[in-house]
């Protein structure tokens, strides 16, 4: 098992005095969430889109909940995994050595190859394209599609709310035409498709393989209502005409085709939607450690270190 | 309510079952669920969630927050029977987009079963104590082991390793030493060395089991005393080589040993061996075998320690014979079904998956189901007699000793 090797801690670990108390890990989580709470409650968003100050308040509440359920539902499921054998302390003190441990091969001349491991094995999934092209690419669409919406938020909510980087803000600005409208839709859209792709797999083809649950349907379907319902709120911003949305609607071009199709009066609704999308991602976020879904944070460290583990065995 | 002891599971085990993504692939493949039976339980996928039902039944946040919840002995007992039901084939690991490390993780499943008191089965306390008691699984007298080769009376001189030193030590293995049908295969490994001119010796007498019945089922904590006797053994007849010809004892001493202590010699199998011998030109396969043979991976040779072309360079290196891939080869080789104590516990199983393998041969037409592991020779071989095939088993160096009989 690599994980007993020194990659990440270190072999013959001793309950020792010097290992760290299991209590930091509790004050490094609470020092976390409420760095982040205090972050999410005190940006400006002069930008956001949507006109009622009580909504966005709401929104950002649910989210610093979310958010720290979901720290604490991550903490947890990896204070299981340090009740296994090998080594020493407390569950707590286990995953703190181990974070440490895991940092440190980050920043040690293991990281190229741990890099093209975790791009090639756990992101591209190499594995799973030769077992099945179809799945893989479905999968890598959800995931690409994912990823991307992710670092698309972090990306441009630090140009707007920290820089008030204009081509961001601006109606016309290039960077919000390809970033804001063009990026988030094509994101959007490799997620539908590759949702789309994966239901049509488990509930119309239904391989001899597949046992489908209620932890499945929940999953999909809690992604896919979180994505149609971000088009559907750009179609209603896109009808109403909202600040950004006025012009230049062709690079939001999967919102524009949804705004062919819901009533041009829809724009009115379009806080009351925007309030529902963004509790309903954040609830998303929230429901990660305890579902199905889990697997994407535990799969690609599986992934990653078996990766690891045979290319530095075929090396030896 | 019995509160189940985790803390003999290994973290990536516990991690593992979190990674499980469902996706349902190692249940296509899966010797034993998959196809034998098509029951969801004995699949790499229904065990790993079964068992991570039990332990967030226990001590997942519900538990934590509200309590363990009991687990019946029923659903304890039955979950036991499945684990033991596998052959650890690692053919789910070889599937696997999650990258479990699988063959780890069902080996630490019986620990885990083991330090709860279900498991190992009753069959296997048989042979446990038959190794405690003879250190054998045969139940047979130490004073017979080096018995396999009388037969080869001065033909070879098989060296004591404990008395002279010999460069290589030719571990033979308990299968191949007690089991009057399969001695044959230490005989013609014995006389391949031997026309290779290596010099050569064994432990004789002393030689001990290697253990691995004991690992797969789960023993690894009453095993110490064994492997480091037998390090000891290897310290004293202090080879440059370590050469075994069963692929169990192969896979044993070099996974498992060094996590006990520092073997004194690398280990070989001697596919690996043998096929660098040949390459070197100490070894002339000269006689032509005129027959179509197709060549069985050995689960411990191939999925575990990934030595797929060294046998098939000494098929190659044979003249005349004609060599045929069955559909499944290679990483995807169906297993024999003896691994894993399966053959032991459950030897109808063990055969109706033999038998499936059987027929994979028979479908590519050959005479010959060539192999080179002494538990996947007996199980195919009597699986060849039940499925009324004519097909011969035949082992690796049994069929490379034919190729060198021609003068030289």
């Amino acid at each position: 098992m690599i994980l007993y090797e020194p990659i990440m801690i270190p072999s013959g670990m001793k309950d020792s005095l010097g290992r760290p108390s299991g209590s930091l890990l509790y004050i490094a989580l609470a020092v976390l969430i409420s760095a982040f709470t205090a972050a999410v409650l005190l940006l400006p968003y002069d930008t956001v889109y949507i006109q009622e100050e009580t909504y966005l308040l709401w929104f950002l509440v649910v989210m610093s909940v979310c958010f720290a359920v979901f720290l604490l539902g991550m903490t947890a499921n990896a204070l299981l995994w340090m009740r296994g054998k090998g080594l020493a302390g407390t569950p707590e003190a286990r995953l703190l050595l181990l974070v440490s441990r895991a940092v440190r091969t980050v920043f040690s001349r293991r990281l190229p190859g741990l890099l093209r491991t975790f791009l090639k094995e756990a992101m591209y999934t190499s594995k799973l394209r030769t077992l099945s092209r179809s799945r893989w690419l479905a999968h890598l669409l959800i995931l690409g599609g994912f990823a991307a919406m992710l670092v698309l938020d972090v990306v441009v909510t630090i140009c707007l709310d920290v820089f008030h980087w204009s081509p961001m803000i601006d109606s016309d600005g290039w960077a919000k035409l390809l970033m804001r409208d063009l990026a988030f839709d094509i994101a959007g859209l490799m997620m539908l498709v590759g949702l789309c792709m994966a239901i049509v797999r488990r509930l119309v083809l239904r391989p001899r393989q597949l046992a489908t649950e209620l932890a499945d349907v929940a999953s999909l379907s809690f992604l896919l209502i979180i994505v149609v319902g971000g088009f559907v709120l750009e179609g209603m911003g896109i009808d109403g005409a909202i600040p950004g949305h006025e012009s230049e609607n062709a690079y939001s071009f999967v919102g524009l085709a949804f705004s062919y199709v819901t009533p041009d009066s829809a724009g009115q609704y379009y806080d009351e939607a925007w309030l529902l999308h963004g509790v309903l991602s954040a609830l998303f976020v929230a429901y990660i450690p305890f579902s199905k879904l889990f697997h994407m944070i535990a799969a690609p460290i599986t992934i990653t270190l078996e990766g690891l583990a045979t290319r530095e065995a075929g090396r030896r | 309510m019995k509160r189940l002891d985790i803390s003999k599971l290994d973290v990536a085990a516990l991690l593992g079952t979190d990674a499980c993504v469902r996706c349902g692939e190692c249940t296509l493949t899966c010797p034993t669920g998959g196809e034998a039976q098509d029951v969801e339980l004995i699949t790499p996928r229904g065990k790993l969630l079964r068992m991570r039902d039990f332990v967030k039944r226990q001590y997942g946040l519900r538990a934590r927050l509200f309590g363990p919840k009991g687990i019946e002995d029923d659903e304890l007992e039955e979950f036991s029977r499945r684990v033991y039901e596998c052959t650890i084939c690692g053919q789910c690991k070889v599937v696997c987009p999650a990258g479990l490390d699988t063959i780890g993780f069902w080996e630490n499943m019986r620990e885990f079963l083991v330090a709860n008191d279900l498991g190992p089965l009753p069959p296997h306390q048989q042979i446990v104590k038959s190794i405690e008691n003879y250190d054998n699984p045969w139940m047979q007298p130490r004073t017979q082991r080096p018995g396999w080769s009388k037969r080869l009376g001065k033909e070879v001189v098989i060296g004591d390793s404990l008395k002279e030193r010999h460069e290589v030590l030719y571990f033979v293995g308990c299968t191949a030493a007690y089991d009057p049908n399969i001695r044959a295969m230490a005989e013609y490994t014995a006389r391949v060395l031997a026309r290779a001119g290596v010099d050569f010796g064994t432990l004789g007498n002393d030689e001990g089991c290697c253990g691995s019945t004991m690992m797969r089922t789960g023993l690894s904590d009453s095993t110490k005393g064994m492997v480091l006797r037998n390090i000891e053994r290897f310290e004293k007849a202090a080879p440059a080589l370590i050469v075994t010809s069963c692929a169990g004892c192969y896979k044993t001493i070099r996974q498992d040993y060094p996590k006990y202590g520092k073997l004194p010699a690398p280990v070989r199998h001697i596919t690996e061996f043998v096929g660098d011998l040949i390459e070197s030109g100490k070894l002339v396969p000269e006689a032509r075998v005129d027959r179509t043979v197709t060549f069985h991976d050995p689960c411990h040779l191939g999925r575990h320690n990934g030595l797929y072309d060294q046998p098939r360079s000494i098929l190659e290196a044979i003249p005349g014979l004609r060599i045929v891939e069955m559909e499944r080869n290679r990483d995807d080789a169906r297993c024999c079904g003896a691994g894993g104590g399966v053959k032991t516990a459950f030897p109808e199983l063990a055969n109706d998956i033999s038998e499936l393998r059987v027929a994979d041969a028979e479908s590519v037409g050959c005479e010959v189901l060539c192999t080179s592991c002494p538990f996947c020779y007996q199980s195919l071989k009597s699986a060849i007699a039940s499925s009324g095939s004519e097909m011969e088993m035949v082992d690796l160096m049994e069929l490379l000793w034919q190729s060198l009989q021609a003068p030289r």
